[in-house]
């Protein structure tokens, strides 16, 4: 098998490798607090600097994987290490490895218990999500998918706020116990598709129906869980709530994207018939999402909540353009996921700002901050007018390319979300 | 079998029986040298013991031939499994030996205790090589008999004589079921070989039907009693909370190895015609086990009674090998054993750091802000934990991942997926534990020992457990070799 890679040279393992190495180096030779914060964003900058030759180098004119890398990992089971990227993940892995730069600088003056122990969590954190972004193995998919669990218990239950170690652990099992449907799936795939676990193999295996059927749900409750999708959703607002500001960053920004990435990667085109009989399915749960869901965000007076709620009712675009079939719903989908994952971040980094100022959450307790900071006041104005999606902010484009989309898909969801 | 050349001038059988011979001599001299070693330097004794079980691992491997080797007229079979089984029995004994040292520090410290250690292995190893039920019940009575000892080993300490008692009426009630249902094979069969009564099961027609049922129940139950299946688990959280904390980390290692591989050989040596019927056993037990293990865990305080349920869990997970009925399943259960090792090893090498003066370090709550005073201890015992939970980039992940993907070969499909729910409830008091590790503030002044050896141990298990994680394939290929002339 050819592997496309242009670089001649392995950089998605140096990008989801350098982290983890980095944090190793930390963790062993690296005293004092501040020579671990400056250490700490050395190497995530690093790891940026590394991840920019995938969009500068990336060939838009392909469909295929690229800068692929294939090893055998566990020959006795044909895992392979393999590793590509398509336009659908290379933006992801950019966004991390921006996203993890700015959490490390957001802990630079508010982490001050433990701050090697948390540099450390968010460099592996790190190399967990560039991973799920990159692998092309179902195992490996998995591998990194899990392992991710593991910082951000940690991350969370350590640094969190009052309430963090129920938030915690509710994250971890509702996610664990979403994940290991999933393996299961990929087990049987792997026997069904002739002993690989290949995505791309599992993409060109034709799958009958009935065999869709099951691996879709069994996906889709991994998945929906991670997005998450509405009746799935109660972990995030506590686990946004209680994490603390780069927390809540990395999982406003990136955990929930990848929820939407294994729709786009496992669901749609390896379970294509599955995928088109859930629709109406799909659509109604993005719908709730959107709607219930902002209702919900309506009512919450704490400011992390309320953006937590907004979150998902974001994310029941991203589902909805996901699964409506036409090609500008999908780009706006993707769109969407991007977008969303500056905007939620960027308001989760104000409240933060704000948070260690005031030492609460709530937002009647921030009444005139535009008297003292003025120019914060403006900017998260700005974030909060992008999170409505105002023409001229990247929320607008994402979402009126969904609802174009949807349009074009279907005369009731047209009507349905014209009277959101 | 196999005519091999020996280079060597023993006889061949007594070749194959080498590191056995070299356990007995070394255990009986042991005896006799502790009389002559002051009381206060018993830890020497320790040392001999250990460096045995390792000698023993060597000799064993050295042992082995490219092919199977029997001795004694087909008593007693040196093939490539029971070398791998071997090995971890004796690796299981001697890290048990090594966290003893530790732990007997603050307890009467008598010779004897190691040596029983070595006599206990010794009748694993028997075990483990047997073709056939007197040798296989030698071994087992061995190993129990021992294990009944060191149990009660703190004889003034009324817990510790409880869970002795317990362990010992049940377990002489479990070897009796045992060889009740030998019994009804030998009357089928006319054979107490494995393969023999293999071929009279298959032979033997429909009129002999009650008698092989019941022999068939009566041994799954004596061994299930053995390796802590349930219902056949109670006295596991009685004896692991009651005896000395080390001798609990050694009995729920090397015997479940001991149990599981007799297990392994007597289902595809005596029962391969009657695989329909102890799947149908083994599936509701499995179903049991780990609702029992992984529910049970939940509500324990004592970190010692929530591993014993935690090792029913692992218990439950590892029958889904032998559900599986094929080479991968087998595999797959000495690669879990392997990492289960590990892992338990490691955890029980933290809890025994973790000893106070008068208390005893055992309780959750005791862990409360470990990783502020010991960051190192708290990252080791965190990813121990995290590996017994299954979670990735460790080892535990893919003990569970090998078992699973064997269940899910052979069709069982469902019970896969109830495993993994079990799994997923599992995670939740490893985590738990973790908590108090990470989360809680500090409540009462810690003490370490700060044995060099001990952390050595615990860094050792460690960096196994994360190295298997990330690379898996050598042990897998390795247990897949060893299984390989098994069926």
């Amino acid at each position: 098998m050819d592997l496309n890679n242009v670089l001649g040279f392995p950089i998605l393992s140096l990008s989801i490798f350098l982290p983890m190495f980095g944090a190793l180096v930390i963790w062993l030779f690296v005293r004092g607090d501040r020579a671990v914060r400056w250490a700490a964003l050395a190497v995530s900058v690093a790891t940026f600097i590394v991840t920019l030759p995938l969009a500068f180098m990336f060939d838009k004119n392909t469909a295929h994987m690229q800068f692929e890398e294939l090893h055998p990992w566990i020959s006795t089971f044909h895992v392979n290490y393999q590793l590509g990227v398509d336009g659908i993940s290379m933006p992801f892995i950019i966004l991390t490895s921006l996203l993890t730069i700015i959490c490390i600088i957001s802990a630079w003056e508010c982490i001050q218990t433990r701050v090697k122990e948390y540099m450390l969590a968010f460099l592996v954190l790190e190399t967990t999500l560039i991973g799920v972004f990159c692998a092309l193995d179902a195992i490996l998919f998995y591998f990194f998918w899990e392992a991710m669990l593991i910082p951000m218990y940690l991350i969370i239950g350590v640094w969190g706020g009052k309430n963090r170690v129920y938030a915690t652990l509710k994250f971890f099992l509702y996610t664990l116990a979403g994940s290991v449907l999933m393996l299961i799936a990929v087990l049987a795939m792997y026997f069904k598709a002739g002993h690989t676990f290949s995505l791309l193999a599992y993409m060109d295996y034709p799958f009958d129906f009935t065999w869709q059927f099951w691996i879709w749900i069994a996906f889709f409750i991994a998945f929906a869980v991670k997005v998450p999708m509405w009746p799935v959703h109660t972990w995030l607002p506590d686990a946004h709530t209680e994490a603390p500001t780069a927390g809540s960053v990395i999982l406003a920004g990136i955990l929930l994207k990848m929820g939407a990435y294994g729709f786009l990667r496992f669901s749609l085109p390896i379970l294509p018939d599955a995928s088109q009989y859930f629709v109406p399915f799909m659509v109604i749960l993005s719908l709730v999402a959107i709607v219930y869901i902002s209702l919900v965000a309506m009512m919450q007076t704490d400011m992390k909540r309320l953006i937590a709620y907004s979150s998902i009712a974001h994310m029941g675009f991203v589902t909805l353009g996901t699964f409506m079939f036409t090609q500008v719903a999908l780009e706006g989908a993707l769109f969407g996921m991007i977008s969303h994952g500056f905007v939620a971040a960027a308001l989760f980094l104000c409240v933060g700002v704000m948070y260690d100022r005031l030492h609460t959450r709530e937002i009647a307790a921030y009444g005139g901050v535009a008297n003292v900071m003025p120019i914060f006041a403006a900017v998260i104005i700005l974030f909060a007018m992008a999170n409505v999606a105002l023409p001229g902010a990247s929320s607008f484009v994402a979402e009126i390319m969904v609802l174009i989309g949807t349009f074009d898909a279907s005369a009731i969801t047209q009507r349905i979300c014209l009277y959101r | 079998m196999a005519n091999v050349t020996f280079p060597y001038p023993f006889p061949e059988h007594l070749f194959a029986l080498m590191p056995e011979m070299f356990v007995a001599v070394i255990a009986m001299a042991l005896l006799l040298l502790d009389l002559f070693i002051a009381r206060d330097k018993k830890a020497v004794t320790a040392y001999i013991a250990i460096a045995t079980s390792l000698t023993a691992a060597v000799l064993t491997v050295q042992a082995m031939m490219p092919e199977s080797v029997t001795a004694f007229y087909g008593f007693f079979v040196l093939d490539h499994f029971a070398v791998l089984a071997k090995v971890l029995i004796c690796l299981g004994t001697a890290f048990g030996m090594v966290l003893s040292v530790s732990y007997m520090k603050e307890e009467e410290n008598v010779g004897e205790f190691y040596v029983l250690m070595l006599f206990s292995m010794l009748g694993m190893m028997l075990m483990v090589s047997a073709t056939n039920f007197i040798t296989m019940y030698l071994g087992l009575e061995l190993m129990a008999l021992c294990i009944y000892v060191l149990v009660g080993y703190q004889r003034d300490v009324l817990r510790s004589n409880e869970a002795a008692l317990k362990y010992f009426i049940l377990g002489a009630l479990s070897s009796c079921m045992l060889l009740y249902g030998v019994t009804f094979f030998y009357g089928v069969t006319g054979s107490f070989d494995f393969i023999a009564i293999g071929k009279g099961l298959a032979a033997a027609g429909s009129g002999s039907h009650t008698a092989v049922m019941l022999g068939l129940v009566f041994i799954v139950a004596g061994l299930a009693f053995k390796v802590s299946m349930a219902p056949f688990h109670m006295w596991t959280p009685d004896a692991y909370e009651g005896a000395p904390t080390s001798i609990t980390a050694f009995m729920s290692v090397a015997p479940k190895v001991a149990g599981f591989v007799v297990f392994i050989r007597i289902l595809v040596d005596a029962m391969p015609a009657l695989q329909h019927e102890y799947t149908m056993i083994l599936t509701a037990m499995a179903v049991l086990t780990m609702a029992v293990g992984n529910l049970g865990a939940i509500a324990q305080r004592n970190i010692k009674r929530m591993l014993a349920y935690s090792t029913i869990g692992h218990v439950g997970f590892v029958m889904l090998g032998l559900i599986a009925a094929n080479s991968e399943g087998y595999a797959g259960i000495m690669v879990y054993l392997t990492i289960y090792l590990f892992m338990t090893m490691g955890a029980f090498a933290v809890i025994i750091l973790m000893r106070r003066e008068g208390i005893q370090g055992e309780l959750l709550d005791d862990f409360a802000g470990l990783s502020r005073v010991r960051p190192g201890y708290a990252l080791a015992m965190g990813l121990l934990l995290f590996s017994l939970a299954g979670i990735p980039f460790l080892g535990g992940f893919w003990a569970k991942y090998v078992v699973f993907m064997a269940a899910v070969q052979a069709g069982h499909l469902y019970l896969v997926l109830y495993a993994l729910l079990f799994s997923a409830v599992g995670a939740f008091y490893y985590i738990r534990v973790i908590k108090y590790i990470y989360f809680d503030e500090e409540k009462v002044a810690f003490n370490f020992d700060e044995s060099r050896l001990m952390q050595a141990t615990v860094v050792v298990m460690t960096i196994a457990v994360v190295a298997l994680g990330f690379y898996p394939d050598p042990l897998m290929d390795l247990c897949r070799q060893a299984v390989a002339g098994l069926i």
